[in-house]
């Protein structure tokens, strides 16, 4: 087990240091092909000479590299590792560093997160288990269609209805019935309140969960289905082991492997929700972070922000990899 | 012999499906949109592209006035956008998934059949993508692109979209492909064909790339619906289809915000539209995986 | 010049009644302490930074009007401007200026306001490396050059600015500044009170970055604590000697970063609100917020330039008037953004800037006809070709621009396409345009030159200035009649007929400016937007108790 998750970790290393060469051929290529980002940064007026070397400086793009297309820029990406390396992660355009910016975003990020991946497996769990019990009868054909309905129903529109038709008359009524700092007040609020990060991020947090929620009870759904028809469940049965039982432990169970390892997976793809219900819902996180570092051409705050993501990605699939392996005794470690 | 088992169980499902109700109903619906997206003149005269602002947000009128379904803010007749924004979004969708599945089959079995340095490299380039955020790459490869001139042409419209969810939509079909191409690898079959001199190209066309078709088959389906929905958020976003260009993402996320300006039409319409193609899709999918999967079989 | 948005800090409203009822305290105590009276504020666009010289967005411009106090300060009324921290500012020959500066003033970390304190700031801001946003202000300085440096076409630096000070700018005293211009400008003491020439302590100039985040400031306000990307408080500087001063204790700013704060309004967390086009359902549902409305002409002017740099179509005025002709206005802003924009016809705002007058633009009208009728003029659309239309990335605009190319198109059969991008100005400034393109300008101090030199001017005959490639000998001619006037008014007239050759060159099409309006709590009154931003005015605001 030692030795795999030393393989893990090694193999980590060198997918992060490959996602980093990718991003920097990226943005490298991005800049020379589009020009300065930094005459963006004047508007209306024209910098003056210095003005525009100072900036560039402040992008970090003063090197003559990023003037010739096609140029790989190897000599940034290197003193940028080198930084990276001792935990310098740069500054953004306005001189604040990234790990300040990414400590004071990520944790409302994580408490998305954490809200969405608990009604993720919330309703996978119990609306797939549901589903795979009573396969075929109404409660399955009833729980399909409302999660397929949900699923194609864009986030966005979900949010929109919600904080545009919902919150306004039900954080009035709420602040007036019991003051404006209780809890049903501050759930229903139309807006994040750093001051009370939880309270205000659980419902967007359960909308962006539940958006989400129908490949979940799929999966469940399916491999219940398999564990239903395996071997194992009809020794069970045989055994004369009650249903309720072959249920739980055989079943249930077994279904949560492929659950953990889809977590792991969409990961990332929960970011694009991020962005959307940060958006929407003003939280100060990473998805709006990043979201307006890339369209302020905030060249090093989008390469130190996807860097930390990436390696938190990283950690998250080895953890899984190993929750795996600890959940399924049939997986091997070579 | 060798192709006999996918044979059948492709011929079994076609059997066991072209019965059922809801499946049907599914096709039929599919097919609706896919005819309206190839020949849209069949069901508007007027052009999406003919815009009067003094006409702006009428209420809809009923079929045989002018705009049936109404008009957007800008005055456009909203039925011909509908009937117009379905072909860039079915194209989209159909285009993404399509090339997705040509390479992620083609690396997974590469991978599986040859193991070693070919394997390492194509899990390695996955597991990078899976790492990079969808929405960070689109913006990047976005502005990337940005001084290219892709045409004002349908594919024109849809091709930044279109890159950016390829490259991130095969890694599925991949891994499902490797799978299931290690799985049947050391079949008999496959090595008595290696054994009479088969080349690698024709025992993995032709022996290993059938069985492994099927459980990707069910995951197409839904898969196209995804893309739907992606393309929608896309938009909402201002990097997927853009204006004066139409889809149907674009037009549900300008007609989002007036559900409580008073003109809910202009959100409900092309709301439905992808949400009864995306259900018949994924009814679809669930059939066919259902179908596919023997060991699902009651 | 700054990419004004027109946003209006929003605000919020039923709150006040609610709370009164419950008595105000979440804990439900009995014991009503006198809570200070905060006023809950949005900032809804990206805000970098809180320093003066960097600062050049209606949103920290509108926190810093409380925190820091200029030279002069402009009547919300009638934008006249009136002295403040100066005493008195004098001048002969509208070139050399003497500001003398009222004793005893201090910032709020007791250093004193004086005579250094302005020109520190003003050196800083006008050193090119120091980058800041509002460098350019000083241009009309002796020795700004000296501080630009020069750089290759790479961006690479060959020659470093050889002066860290402006030479223009002279301490004669404690409180004695002396400022010489590079030639007669009538209008300079009305720049005074911009951002752009507030002072800074010495404090602040020691540590850029945090004075950036936490102001050292001379106004009434003092600026608590800003975390950045979430909100903005300040409270009241007891120290505040001079008499304008807010009568509420305390400011939270929310940030809102481009997203919308409405709901937050009507939910009764903000006193402030700028409704959308598509949440003036809500206004009309409640009769009781229509009374609750500020409304106000604002400064904005949108207009579309050609690439006069290149060859036909667009070097024909006809097209260009064929194409303002082809723009129904009025339609346009009564379907996108009803009642925040007003057609323009002419180039700088009516009434809003002495020499403002309405109608100095023959062909800025929606005329179907005419305008079919300049286009045959032209020589026609060339048959085939695609008209490129292109807009920064901003949603409202780029629908706004939308709306403008299906009515070109409506009325000329011009076909085209809408470009929003990223790199717009870039595009711009190095005139990479293939089409018509979006312009805003946004007046940084009240004279109608403002609208007309910065933006056309170039004194260069063969290539015209940088954007357009527009050069008017005619035009030029009247600038530098203004200029060198005796007096503001003749000044002012003389610039009036720099806008009337504009008028006959036609190198851009007005097309409307902006309405600031704004609604507001119950429990806030004396509301007055300021004629430039459009933002609420914090100084006079009166607010109830909560």
């Amino acid at each position: 087990m030692g030795r795999y998750i030393l393989r893990r970790v090694l193999q980590a290393v060198g997918t992060l240091f490959l996602v980093m060469v990718v991003l920097h051929l990226l943005t490298t290529f991005a800049i020379q092909l589009n020009g300065n980002p930094a005459l963006a940064f004047f508007g209306e007026h024209e910098p003056s000479a210095s003005q525009l070397a100072a900036v560039e400086k402040r992008y970090g793009l003063d090197d003559p590299c990023y003037d010739q297309v096609g140029n790989p820029c190897a000599g940034p990406f290197v003193d940028r590792l080198v930084a990276y390396a001792q935990g310098d992660f740069g500054t953004n355009l306005r001189g604040r560093a990234v790990t300040e910016i990414v400590a004071q975003s990520a944790p409302h990020t994580l408490r998305l997160f954490v809200v969405v991946t608990f009604t993720w497996l919330t309703i996978g769990m119990v609306l797939g288990s549901v589903a795979a019990r009573w396969r075929g009868r109404p409660a399955d054909h009833g729980i399909r269609f409302t999660t397929v309905l949900v699923d194609a129903l864009p986030v966005f529109v979900l949010l929109l209805l919600y904080k545009f038709v919902v919150t306004v008359p039900v954080h009035q009524w709420a602040r007036s019935e019991f003051g404006s700092e209780s809890w049903p007040a501050l759930w229903f609020r139309p807006s994040f309140d750093a001051d009370h990060p939880w309270a205000t991020v659980l419902i967007p947090g359960i909308l962006l969960g539940v958006s989400g929620s129908a490949a979940f009870v799929r999966l469940v759904r399916a491999s219940q289905l398999e564990s239903y028809s395996g071997e194992h469940v009809r020794t069970a049965r045989s055994k004369g082991l009650p249903e309720r039982y072959v249920v739980l432990h055989h079943v249930v169970r077994n279904s949560s492997i492929p659950v953990v390892t889809a977590v792991g997976l969409v990961f990332t793809e929960a970011l694009a929700g991020a962005v959307v219900t940060e958006g929407l819902m003003n939280i100060n996180g990473m998805g709006g972070v990043l979201w307006g570092a890339v369209k302020g051409s905030d060249v090093s705050l989008v390469l130190g922000v996807v860097t930390l993501l990436a390696v938190v990605t990283v950690v998250v699939m080895i953890v899984v990899d190993v929750l795996y392996a600890a959940l399924d005794p049939r997986i091997r470690y070579e | 012999m060798s192709e006999a088992p996918a044979r059948t169980l492709m011929s079994d499902a076609w059997r066991s499906l072209r019965f059922r109700p809801d499946v049907i109903v599914a096709a039929v619906v599919l097919v609706f949109f896919l005819v309206m997206a190839a020949f849209p003149g069949l069901f508007t005269s007027t052009s999406p592209r003919r815009c009067v602002i003094g006409d702006s947000r009428l209420a809809p009128q009923g079929f045989g006035a002018e705009h049936p379904f109404g008009t957007d803010s800008f005055g456009c007749d909203l039925l011909a956008q509908l009937v117009h924004g379905a072909r860039p979004s079915l194209l989209l969708a159909f285009v993404v998934v399509g090339i997705a599945l040509v390479i992620g089959i083609t690396l997974g079995v590469l991978a599986a059949y040859y193991l070693g340095w070919v394997d390492k490299l194509v899990t390695r380039v996955i597991e990078v993508l899976l790492v990079i955020p969808l929405l960070l790459a689109a913006m990047l490869l976005l502005s990337l692109f940005q001084g290219v001139d892709v045409g004002s042409g349908t594919l024109g419209t849809i091709l930044l979209p279109a890159l950016v969810l390829t490259m991130f939509a095969w890694m599925g079909y991949a891994r499902y492909v490797r799978a299931s191409v290690l799985e049947v690898k050391n079949h008999d079959f496959v090595t008595a064909a290696r054994a009479l001199g088969a080349s690698d190209l024709r025992i993995m066309t032709r022996h290993l790339l059938p069985n492994a078709i099927g459980p990707v088959t069910a995951l197409v389906p839904t898969s196209i619906a995804g893309v739907i929905g992606a393309e929608a958020v896309l938009s909402f976003l201002g990097i997927g289809v853009r204006p004066p260009a139409i889809s149907w993402g674009l037009m549900i996320s300008n007609g989002s915000e007036w559900v409580t300006g008073g003109h809910p039409h202009l959100l409900l319409y092309p709301l439905a539209c992808l949400v009864v193609t995306v259900l018949a899709l994924v009814v679809l999918g669930d059939a066919l995986r259902d179908a596919l999967d023997p060991r699902l079989a009651a | 010049m700054r990419q004004a948005r027109i946003t209006t800090a929003a605000a919020a409203g039923f709150a006040a009644v609610a709370l009164v009822a419950t008595g105000c305290s979440a804990g439900g105590g009995d014991a009503v302490t006198e809570e200070p009276a905060t006023v809950h504020l949005a900032l809804n666009q990206d805000v970098g930074t809180l320093l003066p010289m960097d600062s050049n967005v209606d949103d920290n411009i509108a926190v810093l009007d409380v925190v820091y106090d200029g030279l002069v300060r402009y009547d919300p009324e009638t934008t006249e401007p009136y002295n403040y921290v100066a005493e008195e500012i004098s001048t002969e020959d509208n070139t050399v200026w003497t500001i003398t500066i009222k004793p005893d003033l201090t910032f709020q970390n007791g250093e004193p306001v004086d005579a250094a304190s302005f020109a520190r700031a003003w050196n800083y801001a006008a050193y090119g490396p120091n980058a800041m946003a509002n460098n350019y202000f000083f241009e009309r300085f002796v020795g700004y050059d000296e501080m630009q440096g020069e750089t290759d076409d790479a961006g690479v630096v060959t020659v470093e600015p050889t002066a860290t000070e402006l030479s223009g700018v002279t301490v004669v005293d404690d409180h004695t500044l002396e400022v010489t211009l590079n030639g007669p400008f009538a209008g300079f003491s009305t720049m005074l009170g911009y951002t752009g020439f507030f002072p800074v302590a010495e404090a602040c100039l020691e540590d850029v970055e945090a004075c950036a985040v936490k102001p050292i400031g001379n106004g009434p306000f003092q600026v608590d604590e800003w975390v950045q990307g979430e909100k903005v408080t300040a409270s009241k500087w007891a120290d505040y000697p001079l008499d304008e001063a807010p009568a509420f204790d305390a400011v939270e700013w929310t940030e809102f970063a481009g997203g919308s704060s409405w709901a937050d309004f009507m939910a009764g967390n903000l006193d402030e609100g700028a409704p959308g086009a598509a949440d003036l359902g809500d206004v009309e549902s409640d009769p009781d917020l229509a009374e609750r409305v500020v409304e106000r002409p604002g400064a904005a002017l949108t207009y579309i330039g050609f690439p006069l740099y290149l060859s036909e179509p667009w070097t024909n005025i006809e097209l260009r008037k064929a194409i303002s002709m082809a723009i129904d206005r009025e339609g346009i802003i009564e379907a996108i953004v009803p009642g925040e924009r007003v057609p323009a016809d002419s180039w700088v705002v009516p009434g809003g800037v002495p020499g403002g007058e309405t109608g100095t633009c023959e062909f800025c009208t929606f005329d179907p006809e005419a305008a079919k009728e300049a286009l045959a003029a032209a020589g026609g659309w060339p048959s085939g070709q695609t008209l490129t239309i292109t807009a920064g990335t901003d949603e409202e605009e780029a629908e706004l621009f939308k709306a403008i190319g299906d009515s070109i198109q409506e009325t000329l059969g011009v076909p085209y396409e809408l470009e929003t991008t990223e790199d717009f100005s870039s595009k711009r400034r190095n005139r990479e345009m293939t089409g018509i393109f979006r312009n805003n300008w946004f007046p940084d101090y009240p004279v109608n030159e403002n609208y007309l030199a910065p933006v056309y001017a170039s004194g260069d005959p063969e290539e015209g200035n940088t954007n357009f490639g527009y050069y008017g000998a005619e035009f030029e001619e009247a600038i530098e009649a203004g200029d060198s006037a005796e007096t503001l008014e003749d000044a002012v007239a003389e610039y009036q007929k720099a806008e009337a050759a504009l008028a006959a060159d036609f190198p851009t099409v007005p097309l409307w400016f902006s309405v600031s309006r704004s609604y507001h709590s119950e429990r806030l009154s004396n509301v007055i937007l300021d004629p430039f931003s459009g933002q609420m005015k914090l100084r006079p605001l009166e607010v109830a108790a909560e």
